[in-house]
């Protein structure tokens, strides 16, 4: 006694047969099928062992709101847990686990929890386990997340693709039932533009179950075609197999689409899912309602089913989910299930209505039981019979086979994503959809309306009303009649049912039955939102779609309050679950951040950099050379020639940003703490920047190009940063100055040649005469290249203390002005240095970088004082750089840092301490903010921030490195390590 | 160096055009590419006007501001008097080397920009002609709709490959 394929019926291809194996056995079901209605034509219906005390299940429903049949599709990489079989679709060689079972389905040894229960109810773990405490994490817990759980993911990588993408649209239409469609319909024709989503492979919602016609076509059929029409209309996007999981801010819809996910092999250029943002002027839910189950002892074994759940598979599958059934319900829909049960040749041997009172006319052959209830249901694996529960007696029944309706709730949880909360309504014993919804309405079953015909109208006149706000005049779809229409009345809850001696599960997912939220009320948790934590109701996949209501109606008669009073858990996104794959999107791998080249990357990789990460910048860092065998090797010859001849340096990442305007003078002399009034046309300076607080907030050189024209170089890591922060200051503080900006960090390919032999390098391809005289120190100006080939803006400015310039030409021309260079170089003894040369060299000269500009420092501490201007007017930071604990004396200074051994190495980020003091914070007098080793001092040297440093050069201290256990003694000194009379740079 | 044979080398020189039934994305000659900065409340519109009257294509970028771009580099003299022409209106940067263009192309344009940019870029949203400044997932771009199924796209030449990468990835689907 099973369920079983109906020999005809259903929209099934039957001529496209389908193989697939469910643990292993092989199976075979149609083109059309999903993996549950396979599954129950062959007669499966154990399909699941349940969260916790290991119970068999079966198939519940017919959507996505399954909390039982979750099996683990695919493997390798594509191993997908916890798929629901009733949301999958068949494929050829489908293969489907079964999970939480162990060794076998049918035999699992982790239902001897079963026996167990009277000591695993809720917050059974709370009060347990509690001695000794050391075993909780060596013994408990690793115990009983293997005894319950889901499925397990794996460890592989996921081979296939997925992509985000927006939408846009006037109206969104979430679901394509009777409303949706009747919606969709009337906007399609209208010509706004229109998106309709739907969760399932096939639009029409509960049209595709039902026997009614439409207009002379049967409602399936209907369906069809209006996809059809709708798919023909270019203003119209129909996104089937898409279930849109959040709304969010402006209007903006989540959804995603399984683009893949039905087919046997994933095509490689195509993703597997999308994650859609779809921004909508308008949208419209129509998400229709999902069925209640009803609490009763037993509910959970096999061959117990929703009856809308039962006569979809009937009706759409061709499927039987029993050979003799009963059908409980507290409401009149349960009877066009049983009407087509008969009508399909089942077996029906009862129809037991809660209502005494029930009106609904029955001329079917099943006998009707009124005002009576199921109070048991018996079976293992299978269900063999139920107990009749009656004015105090009770009857047994042999059916293989039950469908409860307990009701119907309204998919509100998209309209309860945004803050709303849901209300209840007495008159539909529901919980409805709050009202005032900016941007969003309802429309169909969601807001309790009932029957085909109705729902459709709604769906059109909704949409009607909705364009209509957009400006878009259009009457609403009319369709033909609809014959074999049911209206479901709203009907009395019933949330307890008398004469109960099973468990009667409320939340099947989390194994949570009616005596477990009676204890929670019993011992405090009575608030929905500590039941929810306390009994796990709620939780997990299916975040309690079937169960949330039955518990709420629980706690309220234990409490004795309307359920309005208990109210919901809060509706959040997702509403099912989303893949981190679709969350993640095409970013991973070789996508995931871009990567940012300089216009010399190539020069560098073939002159054979080895590249180190900046940001999104890609740096070269040192260049090897045959028979280095470390970095430091590399990086010491380079600091080595720049000093004895010259060498050439990528530094087309500096931030680069050109200022004009007839005010750019005064606006500059206001963002740098220092003059720039006065700076003459063709030199350069050097700027601090300070935020409003008088700290530090980035440094480089500005350049006067033209009398109105400035060049100004931030370091790389705040080129956007101060780039905004001129915005803002141009735009919104002194709008009255004729300022303009433009980044110019990607025009420029930017070369710092430095080292005594510079000039003589530079000078045989710049035309113009650079000479000390007439291109000295802080001269900055454009230059004729190569003959007059190309012009280039040339700065003698230097980083490394060495005589030095910086050369920039337009980007596409820097590779081969690079090139020249080191050909020209070539005879004096040119090298090509990196991002860490040029560390050890402005290390070596005292020269700070963000090390320093820590975003604690004022200029003072960095022996800048005089860089801030007492005589300007005003200036950023002007008002600030002088509070009291800005000058305070002990404040932490720029110092120089060397070993006292020069064999001794000590690492940045080291602390100093006074020489004899204990390692304790306590006793932290700074730290090392640089370090590296110095090929000219022939030690490691650092610099540091420490406590009145300017003071105490010469003093001995400790650098002492706690994370490492680390103490190097050593010396305070000037941070100038190399040519502090600057006369290399005048020569 | 006066016979030094310089060698001006694209973002995208290695990067074959990439053409499907769908779409097509092909790398713009790096011709040239002046930011136009307007005077605080000036109204250069009748001088931008006049110069794509001239065949120049003017784009436009945010308040104030515009692009002026083409395929053919411009010399120094060129350059010069062009930029003397903005003037007094606006002043204009050279970005021809900063900036790189990458045309995208085919009836699934839209649907390919779709995946990176939040943009409406519905014809009847977004018509020839338009400007604006986006992300295209991670990187921010300028786009231009140029023809009813084609945008040009202007991304910071440090970006152009990273870019060029993800379109082509995007791209992919529509592929044979």
């Amino acid at each position: 006694m099973t369920s079983y394929r109906l020999p005809k019926g259903g929209l099934i291809d039957r001529q496209s047969p389908l193989s697939f194996r469910f643990d292993g056995k092989a199976l075979s079901g149609f083109s059309g099928d999903s993996l549950a209605s396979a599954l129950l034509a062959n007669g499966q219906r154990l399909v699941a062992r349940s969260f916790k005390y290991h119970r068999p299940r079966g198939i519940l429903t017919a959507g996505s709101a399954e909390p039982n049949a979750l099996m683990t599709i695919g493997s390798g990489g594509r191993t997908e847990p916890n798929t629901r079989a009733t949301m999958q679709e068949l494929y050829q060689g489908l293969e489907a686990q079964s999970q939480n079972r162990w060794p076998s389905l049918d035999l699992d040894i982790g239902a001897l929890n079963s026996l167990l229960s009277p000591f695993l109810g809720a917050g059974f773990y709370y009060k347990t386990f509690m001695w000794p405490g050391a075993l909780w994490e060596k013994l408990y817990e690793p115990f009983i997340r293997k005894a319950a759980g889901l499925g397990k993911a794996t460890y592989e990588a996921d081979p296939d693709g997925y992509e985000k993408s927006w939408a846009h649209c006037d109206l969104l239409v979430i679901g394509a039932g009777p409303a949706g469609l009747g919606a969709a319909l009337t906007a399609g024709r209208s010509g706004a533009r229109v998106i309709v989503v739907d969760e399932h492979a096939l639009a029409g919602g509960s049209l595709l179950a039902e026997t009614a016609s439409i207009g002379g076509a049967t409602a399936a059929e209907f369906a069809r075609q209006a996809i059809a029409e709708l798919e023909s209309l270019p203003n119209v996007e129909v996104l089937t197999r898409t279930t849109a999981f959040g709304w969010y801010d402006g209007n903006v819809f989540g959804a995603v689409q399984r683009v893949q996910k039905h087919v046997a092999t994933p095509k490689d250029n195509v993703p597997v899912e999308r994650l859609w943002r779809i921004a909508a002027k308008r949208a419209l839910l129509a998400t229709g309602t999902e069925e209640r189950p009803l609490v009763f002892g037993g509910n959970d074994i096999p061959g117990v089913m929703m009856a809308g759940a039962a006569r979809s598979y009937l009706n759409r599958y061709g499927v039987a989910f029993g050979k003799r059934a009963a059908v409980f319900t507290t409401n009149d829909s349960g009877y066009a299930l049983a009407r087509d049960l008969e009508g399909a040749g089942v077996e029906l041997a009862a129809i037991v209505d809660s209502r005494a009172d029930a009106a609904i006319a029955w001329s079917g052959k099943a006998r009707l039981v009124k005002g009576a209830f199921v109070s048991d249901a018996k079976g293992g694996k299978s269900l063999s019979g139920i107990s009749i529960w009656k004015d105090g007696k009770s009857e047994t029944l042999d059916v293989d086979a039950l469908a409860v309706s307990g009701g119907f709730s309204p998919i509100i949880h998209l309209a309860c994503h945004r803050g709303g909360r849901p209300v209840w309504s007495d008159t539909h014993s529901a919980f409805l959809a709050p009202t005032k919804l900016n941007g969003l309405s309802l429309a169909g079953a969601v807001k309790a309306t009932s029957g085909i015909a109705a729902c459709m109208a709604d769906g059109a006149a909704q949409a009607s009303a909705l364009l209509g706000e957009l400006g878009f005049k259009v009457e609403p779809a009319t369709f033909g009649a609809v014959e074999g229409d049911i209206a479901v009345p709203a009907a009395k809850a019933v949330w307890s049912i008398p004469g109960i001696k099973g468990k009667a599960f409320v939340d099947f997912q989390n194994d949570v039955h009616r005596k477990d939220l009676g204890l929670a009320v019993q011992e405090g948790y009575g608030h929905v939102e500590l039941a929810k934590r306390y009994t796990t109701t709620g939780m997990a996949t299916d975040q309690g779609k079937l169960s949330n209501v039955n518990a709420i109606g629980l706690l309220a008669e234990a409490r004795g309050v309307s359920p309005a009073d208990v109210g919901t858990t809060t509706f959040r996104p997702f509403y099912t679950p989303v893949s981190f794959g679709a969350l993640t999107g095409a970013y991973h791998r070789d996508h995931f951040q871009p990567v940012r080249k300089s216009p010399l990357h190539d020069w560098a990789a073939k002159n054979g950099a080895k590249f180190v990460e900046t940001g999104l910048w890609y740096r070269s860092s040192w260049f090897p050379r045959d028979g280095e065998t470390s970095w430091r090797e590399s990086v010491d010859r380079e600091v080595r020639n720049v000093r004895l001849n010259a060498g050439l340096c990528d530094v087309s990442m500096l931030g680069k940003i050109e200022i004009v305007g007839a005010d750019a003078g005064e606006f500059l002399n206001r963002i740098y703490s220092n003059g720039f009034a006065k700076l003459p046309v063709g030199k350069a300076r050097y700027g601090l920047m300070l935020r409003e607080d008088g700290i530090v907030y980035d440094d480089g050189t500005t350049s006067r190009i033209e009398e109105n024209r400035y060049f100004m170089t931030t370091t790389t890591a705040y080129a956007a940063g101060v780039m905004n922060h001129l915005e803002f200051c141009s735009q919104a503080l002194w709008p009255d100055l004729d300022v303009r900006l433009s980044s110019v960090t990607d025009q420029w390919a930017q070369m710092a040649i430095a080292g005594p032999k510079s000039r003589t390098i530079l000078q045989a391809i710049v035309d113009d005469d650079i000479s000390n005289e007439a291109f000295p120190f802080l001269a900055a100006r454009d230059v004729s290249l190569f003959s007059g080939q190309l012009r280039g803006r040339l700065f003698r400015i230097s980083f490394s203390g060495e005589l030095a310039y910086e050369l920039a030409v337009p980007a596409g021309y820097g590779e081969s002005v690079a090139d020249a260079l080191m050909d020209a170089g070539k005879q004096h003894g040119i090298c090509a240095y990196g991002v860490e040369a040029l560390s050890v060299l402005r290390i070596e000269k005292g020269h700070v970088t963000h090390n320093e500009l820590n975003g604690t420092v004022v200029p003072a501490d960095l022996g800048f004082g005089k860089m801030v201007s007492a005589a300007k007017p005003d200036f950023i930071g002007k008002a600030m750089v002088d509070r009291e604990g800005l000058v305070a004396e002990d404040r932490p200074q720029l110092v120089g840092v060397v070993p006292l051994d020069p064999a001794q190495a000590f690492r940045t980020g080291s602390h100093i301490l006074a020489k004899d003091a204990a390692a304790t914070l306590e006793n932290d007098q700074g730290y090392v903010t640089s370090s590296c080793y110095s090929p000219h001092i022939g030690s490691t040297i650092g610099l540091a921030l420490v406590k009145r440093g300017s003071q105490r050069h010469g003093e001995d201290v400790m650098i002492w490195n706690g994370l490492r256990n680390e103490y190097t003694p050593g010396r305070l000194c000037s941070p100038v390590f190399f040519d502090p009379a600057n006369e290399k740079l005048h020569v | 160096m006066s016979k030094y044979r310089l060698i001006h080398r694209p973002a995208l020189s290695d990067k074959q055009p990439f053409n499907a039934s769908g779409i097509g994305l092909t790398a713009l000659p790096e011709g040239h590419v002046i930011h136009v900065l307007a005077e605080q409340g000036a109204d250069p519109s009748a001088m931008l006007k006049g110069l794509a009257e001239q065949g120049h294509s003017v784009r436009y970028a945010a308040p104030g501001q515009w692009y002026i771009v083409g395929d053919e580099p411009l010399a120094d003299d060129a350059l010069a008097a062009l930029l003397t022409r903005l003037t007094p209106h606006a002043e204009g940067v050279d970005q021809s080397h900063g900036r790189v263009r990458i045309l995208a192309r085919g009836p699934m344009v839209e649907r390919v920009l779709a995946k990176g940019s939040g943009t409406d870029l519905a014809l009847s949203a977004f018509v020839v002609g338009r400007s604006t400044t986006t992300l295209i997932g991670h990187i921010a771009a300028h786009i231009t709709r140029v023809e009813d199924h084609a945008f040009e796209i202007m991304v910071l030449r440090g970006f152009a490959e990273s870019l060029w990468d993800d379109l082509a990835q995007m791209s992919a689907e529509f592929a044979a």
